[in-house]
């Protein structure tokens, strides 16, 4: 991103996140729901066979079919063979992070089955070929002149127009015919209840409904974390969750999927693709209790001036950097430097996950992974040694200002990251100490 | 052993502290005019709130509402001024065009202006395919917040259900919010 563009990807997104401060400040209780919140997941996280079992049995007394799969892989396979068998060429998708993870849409592609993303931003991502950049709002990294192009391109829209609204209602136009003449729809869950086999799924534009209404097979993707008890913890997570996402009072549709339309199916796919190893994880257990709402991104001072495409994890974000170490710490070490541990994220989540903490927990286990940063490691060597030292200490510094005097290349190179990109700011003439002991301080 | 098993075993294995489930009784208190709440939440989030007055036609004051509306689509015997039975049609996809949508919601919550709809036409379709979208609302059926709504919810024996707060919207393309995405353009709910 330019220096334009970081500003304004800032800008809005604190924008967003002073939404959701407001809507959020509307509920006395807020407090309270969050540490609820939290509790339920936890219990129903280390009670999670049961609840599963529950979930499948309810279910398949509603008339849905429940799979299981181990992996991505094993997910894909099972979509595929239910889409085969269906005869089912053209499959219609609402947003869902789950099948990101599966990298679904590439392998069903490849096995000749059209599949078309409803949700606005990410029908937007799928014509470019690119990935989310965030969980909620994935285009948000977009401007509107280049949907506006895309659209002219993809969509014959009018040359140079790039109002919202005409992009909008000319998707809702292309879209609307897709949703006539799809085979099967797709959508993904933002809860499932145990003891009631339904399936819930949040949207603000109506696409996972659209979609549903009107192809003859419905498969839902869910990860095994999702589950809820039963109806009174949905009370607790539909007032936090739209909240905390984009700062409304509630999303537009929240739609509870208990049995299939009539004379249709409906495939329930239940993924563990390494849940269950993250539950015996007990320093990162919690990141399991993440309901995807956003507000840690939105929040973030490092997300908000970087974007999502600068963290390695298709989640980026603080739970991304969690979640991308839990799936892979070799690969994706990277991204825990991308925090500056003010724990903004904790103060926000609407279910208390510790993101800072577990952060900085990962940072602590670097070395051991073998991703410890060489140059940090003999800087923060460096730093130990004069620390225990407060003679040395304090001859260097008297040293600093010296600094000030250093020809540029000596001070702008590889060792001091703090050079890249910016002004270093001038050494004081004197140090804290030597003013203190001149009793130039003042209380 | 079928995945199904090995998923679970995988969970048991690992499952090492247990947590309890908490009483979920959050402290709040209720709404002094619930009518009042929701009308204003229902604004804030774009839709329109119209209250029938004592002695008005309920086909008269929807038809100033949308007087331009050709196809109307509606199960309700209170309703004379459709041109579609969502019942009748064989295919939802027959509700295609449908300019104006009548439905009927059964109860409302204040805090966020939802109104819970458990499928009451043969295709769920028309909730979402019309245009503009009208849900009647027994004006004393307005619930505090989504406690109290779900607990209200287990009384409905339901394949399909929905909150729905407004008209279908948008802000995919730089936060701009646009109305009207894929659902209704425009929700007026009537309060009776
Ligand atoms: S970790 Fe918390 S704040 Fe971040 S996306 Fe998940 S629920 Fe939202």
């Amino acid at each position: 991103m330019n220096l334009q563009q970081t500003q304004w990807h800032n800008a809005t997104l604190w924008m967003v996140r002073k939404k959701r401060d407001n809507l959020a400040m509307q509920i006395p209780e807020w407090e309270e729901l969050r540490r609820l919140a939290s509790q339920i997941k936890m219990h129903t996280l280390s009670h999670l066979d049961r609840y599963l079992v529950q979930f499948t049995d309810n279910a398949e007394a509603n008339g849905a079919i429940v799979h299981w799969a181990k992996d991505a892989d094993e997910h894909n396979a099972i979509v595929l063979d239910i889409l085969n068998r269906h005869k089912a060429r053209k499959l219609v998708k609402s947003k869902s992070m789950l099948t990101e993870e599966c990298h679904l849409n590439p392998f069903l592609e490849a096995n000749g089955i059209e599949v078309v993303e409803s949700d606005l931003g990410e029908r937007i991502l799928q014509l470019m070929h690119a990935a989310p950049s965030h969980i909620v709002m994935p285009a948000i990294h977009l401007k509107r002149q280049e949907v506006g192009k895309l659209f002219e391109d993809k969509l014959h829209t009018e040359k140079d127009n790039s109002d919202p609204t005409y992009l909008t209602r000319a998707a809702r136009q292309h879209l609307r015919n897709e949703f006539l003449t799809a085979d099967a729809s797709m959508t993904g869950a933002n809860f499932a209840v145990a003891d009631t086999g339904e399936i819930v799924v949040c949207t603000n534009e109506g696409n996972a409904d659209m979609g549903t209404s009107f192809a003859p097979l419905h498969i839902v993707s869910v990860g095994i974390e999702k589950m809820a008890p039963n109806h009174s913890a949905l009370g607790v997570f539909t007032r936090l969750l739209a909240r905390s996402a984009t700062g409304q009072p509630s999303t537009t549709y929240t739609s509870h999927y208990r049995k299939p339309r009539q004379g249709c199916e409906m495939h329930i796919v239940l993924v563990d693709n390494g849940r269950s190893k993250t539950l015996g994880n007990e320093a990162h257990q919690q990141a399991l209790k993440c309901i995807r709402c956003g507000a840690c991104m939105n929040t973030c001072p490092v997300y908000r001036r970087k974007g999502g495409y600068a963290y390695s994890y298709f989640i980026p974000g603080p739970i991304g950097i969690n979640l991308g170490m839990l799936k892979s710490p070799k690969k994706y070490a990277n991204n825990v430097s991308a925090c500056s541990l003010c724990y903004s994220c904790n103060q926000v989540c609407p279910v208390q996950v510790d993101l800072a903490d577990q952060i900085y927990s990962w940072r602590q286990q670097l070395d051991s992974i073998g991703k410890a940063n060489k140059i940090k490691k003999i800087i923060s060597t460096g730093l130990t040694c004069l620390f225990t030292r407060p003679r040395l200490y304090n001859n260097i510094l008297k040293l600093a200002p010296v600094i000030n005097h250093i020809p540029r290349f000596l001070i702008y190179n590889r060792l001091n990251g703090w050079g890249k990109g910016r002004e270093m700011p001038p050494f004081a003439k004197e140090s804290f100490t030597q003013m203190w002991k001149k009793g130039k301080v003042k209380k | 052993m079928s995945s199904k098993d090995e998923i679970l075993a995988a969970i048991r294995r690992n499952i090492k502290t247990t947590y309890d489930l908490p009483e979920i009784k959050p402290e709040g208190d209720g709404y002094t005019d619930k009518i009042k709440q929701f009308t204003e939440v229902s604004r804030s989030v774009a839709a329109n709130v119209v209250v029938l007055q004592e002695g008005e036609d309920l086909n008269q004051c929807i038809r100033a509402l949308y007087p331009e509306a050709a196809t109307v689509a509606s199960n309700l015997p209170e309703i004379t001024i459709q041109t579609i039975d969502p019942d009748k049609v064989e295919t939802p996809h027959q509700l295609n065009g449908t300019m104006l949508g009548i439905v009927k919601g059964e109860f409302g919550v204040a805090e966020n202006g939802c109104v819970w709809i458990p499928q009451n036409v043969k295709e769920k379709a028309v909730y979402f395919i019309s245009e503009y979208l009208v849900i009647l609302l027994n004006k004393t059926n307005i619930v505090n917040n989504m406690h109290e709504a779900y607990e209200k919810l287990h009384t409905y024996d339901y394949g399909f259900g929905v909150f729905i707060s407004g008209p279908s919207k948008t802000a995919d393309i730089e936060q701009a919010l646009v109305v009207g995405a894929h659902g209704a353009k425009g929700v007026t709910t009537i309060l009776i």
